[in-house]
C-alpha cells in the first residue's frame, strides 16, 4: 500500500458523525495534492458530495498508483466528473465504479467516454506484462462505460440538487473544466488547461460567472511557455538538423492527446521539406489509429481550423506518417523519426528503442511533454553520464536529450491572466509538483496581495476547510401569498425544499406547486350500542366542551358532534356509527368516544346521573405548577424560587430569570435564554388541556 | 406579482400552416419559430412583417421549412434584426434545408425571395447552444435564462423553456415521446407544472401503429415493388426525418443482404450526411454506445448512396431501385421530376412518408381515392442558343456598357464634386449650397437637362479636368485597376461561406455556371397510374401520447398552436376537463395575456427557524410544516423566525399519493385479504372497505385532494388497516 503518509484526520470518521447540513465546505485532494498524478479531489458541502477525476499515478504500480480512496466513504458520493481521459485523471475510474460501494453517478464528455474505453483497454494489455496485481480487467471496463453518463459542453445537469456544468478546457480532445454549483456556491474545477489555441483544440474558454472557489492546475508553477511558434521551430529544427546528420530521433510520447498535435506540425513539415521525404517518420501505436475515428467525429468540439480543413480533407489522415506495429517490424537501417509511447520510457516500445539508440550521440530523444517524477524521462532530462537499461545493465548516455514541452498545461501567464479575469476569492493549487507549486502560491499571494484571496495547496488528504453561510430564501406561493404579511404577523404553511429551493405554501396548493399530492382520510366506524342515544351525550358532555346535537339531514336520526371534529351518529337500535376525517386529534378524541360507547353499554342498566364535576381550578393550578418545577429541576438541576414569583435557574454560572405567567426568560447568556425559554414552552404545552379547536 | 407573458399567434393556428409565435415575457419579444411552406407565399408572413422589427430573440424549434424556412426572408425584407438562437444540429441543417429550396426553385424559376447570401447573413445571427445549457438573456431580456431541451422528432430538435424569477415558459412543439433509432424520445415530461405550455394540437386526433409493425409494412411494401421489377420513390425532407429513413432501409439492407441500389438525391446530400455524422452528441443513446464501443459511425452509410443531381441518376443503371429525394411536397426539386417521370408506370410506387402540407401537390395525391391525373408544370433552366443567346448577350453588353458610362460620370462627377466644393462662393459657377455634392450633378446627366429646382444658374456643368500630373504622369489610384477576385470569390463564398468551404458540385456548377440560360415551362397532365401510399414516419407524439404527456406536465396555464381547426378544438375540450382549467387557443394576431395570477414573495429563513424544521424527505422533496412569525433582516428583507408563542394547531395534512392496486399488493403482503368492489372500493379482510373516492377522471398533476374513505365495524382489524393506511402518507 502507499498510505505510508499518515493523514492528518480520517475523513470517513468524520462522515460517521450525524451529518447536520452545515455551511462548511471542505475540499480535499485524495490525488494529485502537491504532486503530480492520480488526480482525485474530493469536496463535501451541505451535504452534497463531489469527486472531481479519478486516475492513477503514472510512476507507481498496482494499489499504490491510486488516490487515497480509503480516506473516504465510497457509497456517499453523488456525482463524480472526469475531466479527461489522460490515465492521470481517467484510469482508476474501473476500479472506482467496480470495486468499491461507490453508486453514484458518473459524467465526462462524450469524447473522453470514447477514447477512455480505447485507453484503459490498452493500459490493461499493456500493464499486463509488468504488474501482477491488475487493479481491473477489460470486464471492468466494459461495466464502466455503461455506467457512465455523457455531458456535453455548457449542458446544465442536476444532481440531487448539485447543478454542474462544463467548459472547453483545451488540453486534450474532450477535456473539459467542471463548475459545480450547490446551493449557490460555485466552485471550478480546471482539470488540465490550457489558454492557447492550437492546431486542432480551442483554448480554455473563460467562465461567464467568477466562482467562489477555483481548484486549478498549477503543473507548470511559475514557469513561462515560449510562444508556441518557437517551440515548433526548435521541434522541427532539432528533428531536422538530426536526421540530416542521419541520426535517429525518438520522440516517447503518450499515445493519445498531445501526440495528434505532434502529428499534423510534423505531417505539415515534411509536406513543406520535400528533401526530408525519404527519411520514414513512424508512429508506433494502434491504439492512437483506432482513436483516429474519434478524433474524425467530434469536430464540433475541436477548433475552426480543423473544422475547415475536415471540409476539403481529413486532416487526422497523414501523408507521410506510416504507424509501426511493434519493434520486430521495425526495419532500422538509417535515419528515422519514431513516435512510441509510453512518454515516460518506464517500458514498452520507447524504451527498447532508447535502449537501442541512447549509445550514439548522432541520435536524439526528443521529450516533447510534462514527465512525471520518478521514471526515467525524468532522470534523463538533467543529462546524466550512464542510464540503467531494462536489462539492468548499465550505459552511457550519449544521445542527446531535448525537452520541449507541447504538453498543453496552462503556464504562468496563462494560469495568472485566468485568475485575475475571474477573481475567484478562494484558489486551491493541485496538480503541481511540490517545489513549483510553492513558487506559484507565493507569487499568486502577491499578485493578489490588495484582495482578499485566500490560496491553499493542500497535500494528499489534508482538508480544506471554509464556511460560506448561504442565505436561504423561500418563495412563498399561492394561497398563503395573496397578502405579503406585516412584521410580527404568523406565517403557518408546508415548507417544500427541492433541491436548495425552498418554497412555503399552504396545504391546500401543494398540488398545484408540486408533484406531491395530499389525501383526506375519512374514517367510518360502526360499533354495536343498543342502549340509548341520550346516554351517549350525557357522558360526552362530561368530557367534552362542545358538544352539538343535531339530527342527520339524510336519514333523520340523531347525531352528536364532538368539538367539529368527530359525528356520533345513531344508524339504528344496534349500532351507532362515528365518521370523522383522519388527523391525530380527531384520532385521539374518536378513540375516546369508542371507548366512552363502549363502557356506556357495558354498564347498560344502571343510567347514574352524576352532579357536574365541580371543576377544581386551584387544585389543577397547583398540579401543574408541581409539574412544571419537577420537569425543569429534572433539565436544568438547580431551580431556586426567586422574587416576585419568577423562577431562577442556574446553569453552569449562568443564570436565568422564568417569569411563569407570561413565559419570559431574562438572562445574559443568549444559549441559556433561548434553551429555557423553548423548554418552558413546550412542557406549558404537555400540561395544559389539548386545544380541539384547530385553526 | 408574476412575470408578465402574452402570446400572438402570427401564423399557423386553427390550420396547418408553418409555425411563427410571437411570446412577450416582461416586454421581451421572443419569435418562436418563423416558418414557411414550400410555396414561399409572401402574405402568409403579413403578421410577421408587422412586429418583425420589435422581435428581440428568435428561438428555432426544428431544422425544417416549417419552422424556420422565412428567416431569411424576414432578416431581408421584414426588418427582423434580432438575435437568433437554436442548436448545433438545426442551425446547420436548417441551413442546408434553406441552400436545397434554393437550389430546387432557382432550376425552374426565377426565385428571388432570397438568394444563397441571405440565407447565408441569416444563419451568421445564430448563437448555437447544447442542449441543457442555460443561456443569460443580457439587456433588455436582463434576468430572462433561455435552455434548449431534447424535442426528439428531427435532429437538433428543440422544446425551448424560457425562464423569468422561477416560472417557466416551455415552448414544445412537434415533439416525439418514442425513442428512435437516431434519436432520443423528448424529454418534455422532465418538465412539471411549468406557469405557461405552448404546444401543438397537430396530431391530437392522429393515431400511430406501433413502431414494429409500421417499419415492418414499410419495407414490405418497399420490397414488393422492387420485386415486381419498379422503382419506389419516397419525396423526403432535406435533412430532417430522411434520416431516420436512411437508418430503416440500411439496417433492412444489411439483415437480408439486398442489391437493390437506394439513392439519397438532394442537392446537398453530401454535406448533409457528412455533418450528421459529427452530430453523434446529439443522437439516441444506442448510436452513441456503438460508437464508443466499436467506433462504428451509425452514419457511415454501406448501401445508400448520395447523389446530387439529377444527372447522376439519370447515369445509373436501369433497374428496380428506391430513390429518396426532396423535397416532400413535389412541388420543386428533384422529387418532383422524378414524380412526373415514373408516374406513369404502374409498376412503380411513390410512398410518402410525410402527409404532405395543404394544397402542395402531395397532399393531392395523399387524398382519398387519389386522383387519376394530375397537372403539373415542367420547368426546365435551358441554356439560351441562337437568336436569344445573342439578344441576351447584347441586352448584357448594353448593361454593361451602361453601367462602364455610369461608372465613368459617377466617377467624373465625383471629382467634379470634389472641384465644386473648392469652388469659392459666389462664383457664378457654384450651384446651390445645398447641393455640395455630385448628386446634382448626377440627376442632372441622367435626366437629361432637368435642373433642380434650387439651382441659382442652370447651366451645362462645366469643370476642368482635375487630374493631377507628377513627374510621371496622371496620378493614378492602383485600386482601379486591380482586377476584382472578389466578386469571383463571392458567388462561391455564397455556397462555402458557412458550410466551411463544402459545396456539392452539382450545386456549385449552378452558381458557377454564368452561362446564360431562361426557365422554360410546360403545363403538362400526368397520368398517375403508379401506386402511391402513405406512411406516417413524420416522427411526431400521437394524439394519445400527447395527451397523456400533457396531463403529466400538467401547466397552470396551456396554449394550443399548429393544428386543424378540428383538432384543436378537440385537444382543447380535453385538455379543460383533464389538464388545467385554463387552455388557450387564440386566432392569427389575438393577443392573449397568460401573466400567471400566481402570487408570490420572498422570505428570508432565519437561521433559529431553521435549525428547528425537521424535514422529512418524499422523493425529491423534502417537507415540513412550519409556524413562522414575519420579521424584517437589516436589509429590509422579510424575514421568518421562530413563533415567540406555541405554535397553534393546525389540521394535519396527509402528504402521499396512494395507488390502489399498490396498496392492495401492500395489504396482501401483510397478509390480508383484500379484493375489488366495485369502482375504487376495495374489501379489506373480512368487513373493512376502503374506497377513494372523487378523482378516478383526473389524471396526474391536475388531481385534486384525494378522498379516501375507510369503512367497518369496530374491530381490531380496521385498527390494523388503518395503520397500514397511514403509513402511506407523511403526516404533517
Amino acid at each position: 500500500m502507499a498510505s505510508t503518509v499518515q493523514p492528518t484526520s480520517s475523513l470517513k470518521r468524520r462522515d460517521s458523525m450525524p451529518t447536520r447540513e452545515s455551511d462548511q465546505l471542505t475540499i480535499t485532494p485524495l490525488g494529485a495534492g502537491s504532486e503530480v498524478g492520480r488526480s482525485c479531489v474530493y469536496m463535501t458541502f451541505k451535504g452534497k458530495t463531489v469527486l472531481f477525476d479519478c486516475g492513477i499515478h503514472p510512476a507507481y504500480s498496482g494499489m499504490a498508483a491510486l488516490p487515497y480512496f480509503d480516506e473516504i466513504d465510497p457509497s456517499k458520493i453523488d456525482v463524480l466528473l472526469i475531466t479527461h481521459f489522460h490515465l492521470d485523471h481517467a484510469a482508476s475510474l474501473p476500479y472506482f465504479l467496480e470495486k468499491t460501494t461507490f453508486k453514484g453517478r458518473v459524467f465526462m464528455t462524450h469524447a473522453t467516454k470514447a477514447i477512455y474505453k480505447l485507453l484503459l483497454t490498452d493500459y490493461v494489455k499493456v500493464s499486463k506484462v509488468s504488474v501482477e496485481d491488475m487493479l481491473f480487467d477489460e470486464q471492468d471496463i466494459l461495466r464502466s462505460m455503461d455506467k457512465i453518463e455523457v455531458i456535453d459542453f455548457h449542458q446544465t445537469l442536476e444532481v440531487n440538487g448539485i447543478r454542474f456544468w462544463c467548459y472547453t478546457a483545451g488540453h486534450v480532445l474532450g477535456a473539459a473544466m467542471f463548475m459545480v454549483d450547490i446551493a449557490g456556491v460555485r466552485v471550478l474545477y480546471t482539470g488540465d488547461f490550457s489558454r492557447e489555441e492550437d492546431r486542432h483544440l480551442r483554448a480554455a474558454e473563460l467562465p461567464q460567472f467568477s466562482p467562489d472557489i477555483c481548484i486549478i492546475e498549477s503543473t507548470y508553477g511559475v514557469q513561462l511557455q515560449q510562444s508556441r511558434s518557437v517551440r515548433e521551430k526548435r521541434f522541427t529544427d532539432v528533428i531536422h538538423s538530426t536526421v540530416a546528420q542521419g541520426g535517429r530521433v525518438l520522440i516517447p510520447a503518450f499515445a493519445l492527446g498531445r501526440a495528434q498535435e505532434l502529428l499534423l506540425i510534423l505531417d505539415e513539415y515534411w509536406a513543406n521539406h520535400p528533401e526530408l521525404h525519404n527519411i520514414p517518420i513512424y508512429y508506433a501505436s494502434p491504439l492512437a489509429k483506432r482513436c483516429m475515428a474519434v478524433y474524425q467525429t467530434y469536430i464540433n468540439s475541436m477548433n475552426e481550423r480543423i473544422r475547415n480543413q475536415f471540409a476539403t480533407s481529413n486532416p487526422f489522415m497523414f501523408k507521410h506518417i506510416s504507424p509501426l506495429k511493434s519493434i520486430d517490424n521495425f526495419d532500422d537501417v538509417g535515419p528515422s523519426v519514431v513516435m512510441a509511447s509510453p512518454g515516460g520510457l518506464q517500458s514498452g516500445l520507447s524504451r527498447q528503442l532508447f535502449d537501442k539508440w541512447c549509445g550514439d550521440k548522432k541520435n536524439s530523444c526528443l521529450i516533447p511533454g510534462y514527465v512525471v517524477e520518478g521514471t526515467l524521462a525524468k532522470t534523463i532530462i538533467n543529462e546524466p553520464k550512464e542510464v540503467q537499461l531494462m536489462n539492468g545493465l548499465t550505459a552511457p548516455l550519449n544521445m542527446q536529450v531535448h525537452y520541449i514541452s507541447f504538453s498543453a498545461h496552462a503556464d504562468y501567464a496563462q494560469t495568472s491572466t485566468f485568475l485575475k479575469e475571474l477573481m475567484p476569492p478562494n484558489i486551491i493549487l493541485v496538480h503541481g509538483e511540490a517545489n513549483e507549486m510553492g513558487r506559484l502560491k507565493q507569487k499568486l499571494i502577491s499578485l493578489f496581495a490588495d484582495r482578499n484571496t485566500k490560496i491553499m495547496s493542500p497535500k494528499n488528504c489534508q482538508s480544506v476547510e471554509m464556511h460560506f453561510n448561504s442565505e436561504k430564501m423561500a418563495k412563498t406561493i399561492g394561497k398563503l401569498a395573496e397578502k405579503t404579511p406585516e412584521v410580527g404577523e404568523a406565517v403557518s404553511g408546508l415548507l417544500v425544499k427541492k433541491g436548495f429551493s425552498y418554497q412555503i405554501m399552504a396545504s391546500e396548493d401543494l398540488h398545484v406547486f408540486s408533484q406531491l399530492s395530499t389525501a383526506n382520510v375519512m374514517q367510518r366506524i360502526s360499533i354495536p350500542y343498543t342502549g340509548a342515544f341520550g346516554v351517549i351525550k350525557h357522558r360526552l358532555k362530561q368530557i367534552y366542551e362542545s358538544v352539538e346535537s343535531s339530527t342527520d339531514d339524510e336519514s333523520g336520526v340523531p347525531t352528536l358532534r364532538v368539538h367539529d371534529k368527530v359525528t356520533v351518529k345513531q344508524e339504528s337500535e344496534k349500532h351507532v356509527s362515528l365518521h370523522w376525517s383522519a388527523d391525530p386529534i380527531s384520532d385521539m378524541v374518536s378513540d375516546s368516544v369508542v371507548a366512552l360507547v363502549l363502557n356506556a353499554s357495558r354498564e347498560m342498566p344502571k343510567v347514574v346521573v352524576e352532579s357536574e364535576p365541580v371543576k377544581d381550578e386551584v387544585e389543577d393550578e397547583k398540579k401543574a405548577e408541581k409539574i412544571i418545577n419537577a420537569i425543569l429541576v429534572s433539565l436544568f438541576g438547580d431551580v431556586k424560587l426567586g422574587e416576585n414569583g419568577k423562577l431562577v435557574i442556574t446553569v453552569d454560572g449562568n443564570v436565568a430569570h422564568l417569569d411563569k405567567q407570561s413565559g419570559d426568560v431574562e438572562s445574559e447568556n443568549a444559549g441559556l435564554k433561548e434553551r429555557v425559554r423553548m423548554a418552558f414552552q413546550r412542557i406549558q404545552t404537555a400540561v395544559k388541556p389539548i386545544p380541539l379547536s384547530a385553526s | 406579482m408574476g412575470t408578465s407573458v402574452q402570446v400572438t399567434p402570427l401564423c399557423g393556428v386553427y390550420n396547418e400552416n408553418p409555425l411563427s409565435y410571437l411570446v412577450s415575457i416582461d416586454g421581451f419579444n421572443f419569435l418562436l419559430d418563423c416558418g414557411w411552406t414550400d410555396h414561399f407565399d409572401p402574405s402568409l408572413l403579413d403578421p410577421l412583417s408587422r412586429v418583425a422589427a420589435s422581435v428581440d430573440a428568435v428561438l428555432l424549434s426544428h431544422s425544417d421549412t416549417l419552422h424556420l424556412g422565412a428567416l431569411p426572408y424576414a432578416m431581408k425584407q421584414l426588418g427582423l434584426s434580432a438575435p437568433v438562437f437554436s442548436t448545433i444540429p438545426v442551425h446547420r441543417l436548417g441551413l442546408l434545408t434553406l441552400y436545397d429550396h434554393y437550389f430546387s426553385r432557382k432550376q425552374v424559376s426565377e426565385f428571388d425571395l432570397f438568394t444563397l447570401d441571405d440565407v447565408d447573413s441569416a444563419f451568421q445571427n445564430v448563437t448555437a447552444l447544447a442542449y441543457s445549457q442555460n443561456h443569460h438573456m443580457s439587456g433588455k431580456g436582463e434576468g430572462i435564462v433561455i435552455s434548449p431541451h431534447e424535442a426528439g422528432r428531427l435532429l437538433g430538435g428543440t422544446i425551448w423553456k424560457i425562464t423569468k424569477d422561477g416560472e417557466d415558459v416551455i415552448y414544445a412543439v412537434d415533439f416525439n415521446h418514442r425513442k428512435e433509432r437516431h434519436l432520443n424520445g423528448t424529454v418534455l415530461e422532465s418538465f412539471v407544472r411549468p406557469a405557461v405550455l405552448i404546444t401543438d394540437a397537430y396530431n391530437a386526433l392522429n393515431s400511430q401503429p406501433a413502431r414494429r409493425q409500421r417499419d415492418q409494412e414499410f419495407i414490405d411494401t418497399i420490397l414488393r415493388t422492387l420485386k415486381g421489377d419498379g422503382s419506389v420513390l419516397l419525396p423526403v425532407d432535406t435533412a430532417g426525418r430522411i434520416l431516420e429513413l436512411i437508418l430503416i432501409l440500411e439496417q433492412c439492407w444489411g439483415q437480408l443482404h439486398l442489391t437493390y441500389p437506394i439513392y439519397f438525391l438532394t442537392n446537398v446530400s453530401s454535406s448533409t450526411i457528412d455533418y450528421v455524422k459529427s452530430f453523434l452528441e446529439w443522437m439516441s443513446d444506442s448510436i452513441a454506445k456503438s460508437f464508443e464501443n466499436s467506433r462504428d459511425n451509425s452514419f457511415l452509410l454501406k448501401h445508400v448512396k448520395l447523389l446530387i443531381s439529377k444527372a447522376e441518376l439519370e447515369n445509373v443503371p436501369d433497374g428496380p431501385k428506391v430513390v429518396l429525394s426532396s423535397m416532400a411536397s413535389l412541388e420543386a426539386g428533384f422529387s418532383h421530376d422524378i414524380f412526373i417521370e415514373w408516374a406513369a408506370d404502374v409498376k412503380n410506387l411513390v410512398l410518402f412518408t410525410e402527409r404532405g402540407q395543404f394544397g402542395t401537390l402531395a397532399r393531392m395525391l395523399q387524398s382519398d381515392p387519389p386522383p387519376k391525373a394530375v397537372k403539373v408544370t415542367l420547368s426546365k433552366r435551358v441554356p439560351l442558343v441562337g437568336e436569344e443567346l445573342a439578344a441576351y448577350e447584347e441586352e448584357q453588353e448594353r448593361i454593361k456598357k451602361e453601367e462602364a458610362l455610369k461608372a465613368t460620370l459617377i466617377k467624373e462627377e465625383e471629382s467634379k464634386a470634389a472641384v465644386g466644393a473648392d469652388i469659392p462662393v459666389g462664383d457664378p459657377m457654384a450651384v446651390d449650397a445645398a447641393f455640395p455634392s455630385g448628386n446634382a450633378y448626377r440627376d442632372i446627366l441622367i435626366d437629361g437637362f432637368v435642373s433642380p429646382s434650387t439651382s441659382v444658374a442652370p447651366m451645362f456643368p462645366f469643370y476642368e479636368n482635375s487630374s493631377e500630373w507628377d513627374d510621371f504622369g496622371e496620378v493614378i489610384n492602383p485600386d482601379d485597376y486591380v482586377i476584382k477576385e472578389e466578386d469571383m470569390e463571392h458567388a462561391s463564398m455564397a455556397v462555402d461561406g458557412d458550410l466551411d468551404g463544402k459545396f456539392d458540385e452539382g450545386a456549385a456548377s449552378l452558381i458557377l455556371d454564368m452561362k446564360p440560360s431562361k426557365v422554360v415551362s410546360s403545363e403538362l397532365t400526368v397520368q398517375v397510374k403508379s401506386s402511391l401510399s402513405y406512411m406516417d414516419f413524420e416522427g411526431r407524439s400521437d394524439g394519445r401520447s400527447v395527451k397523456s404527456i400533457l396531463g403529466h406536465v400538467a401547466p397552470l396555464k396551456l396554449v394550443l398552436v399548429h393544428g386543424s381547426a378540428e383538432a384543436t378544438e378537440h385537444l382543447k375540450q380535453y385538455c379543460l376537463k383533464h389538464v388545467c382549467p385554463y387552455v388557450y387557443a387564440p386566432q392569427i394576431d389575438e393577443t392573449i395575456d397568460v401573466t400567471s395570477d400566481l402570487c408570490a414573495y420572498k422570505v428570508q429563513l432565519s437561521e433559529k427557524l431553521m435549525s428547528n424544521v425537521r424535514f422529512k424527505k418524499l422523493g425529491d422533496y423534502e417537507i415540513a410544516w412550519v409556524d413562522a412569525e414575519v420579521g424584517k433582516t437589516e436589509n429590509d428583507m422579510l424575514s421568518l423566525l421562530p413563533l415567540s408563542t406555541p405554535a397553534p394547531p393546525h389540521k394535519s395534512v396527509l402528504v402521499g399519493d396512494i395507488k390502489m392496486p399498490d396498496f392492495k399488493q401492500f395489504l396482501e403482503s401483510k397478509g390480508i385479504q383484500v379484493e375489488f368492489a366495485g369502482v375504487g372500493a376495495m374489501r379489506c379482510g373480512e368487513h373493512v372497505t376502503l374506497r377513494k373516492v372523487g378523482d378516478a377522471s383526473q389524471k396526474g398533476g391536475g388531481a385534486t385532494i384525494q378522498q379516501i374513505v375507510i369503512e367497518g365495524p369496530l374491530s381490531e382489524e380496521y385498527y390494523m388497516i388503518r395503520n397500514y393506511l397511514y403509513s402511506q402518507f407523511y403526516s404533517l
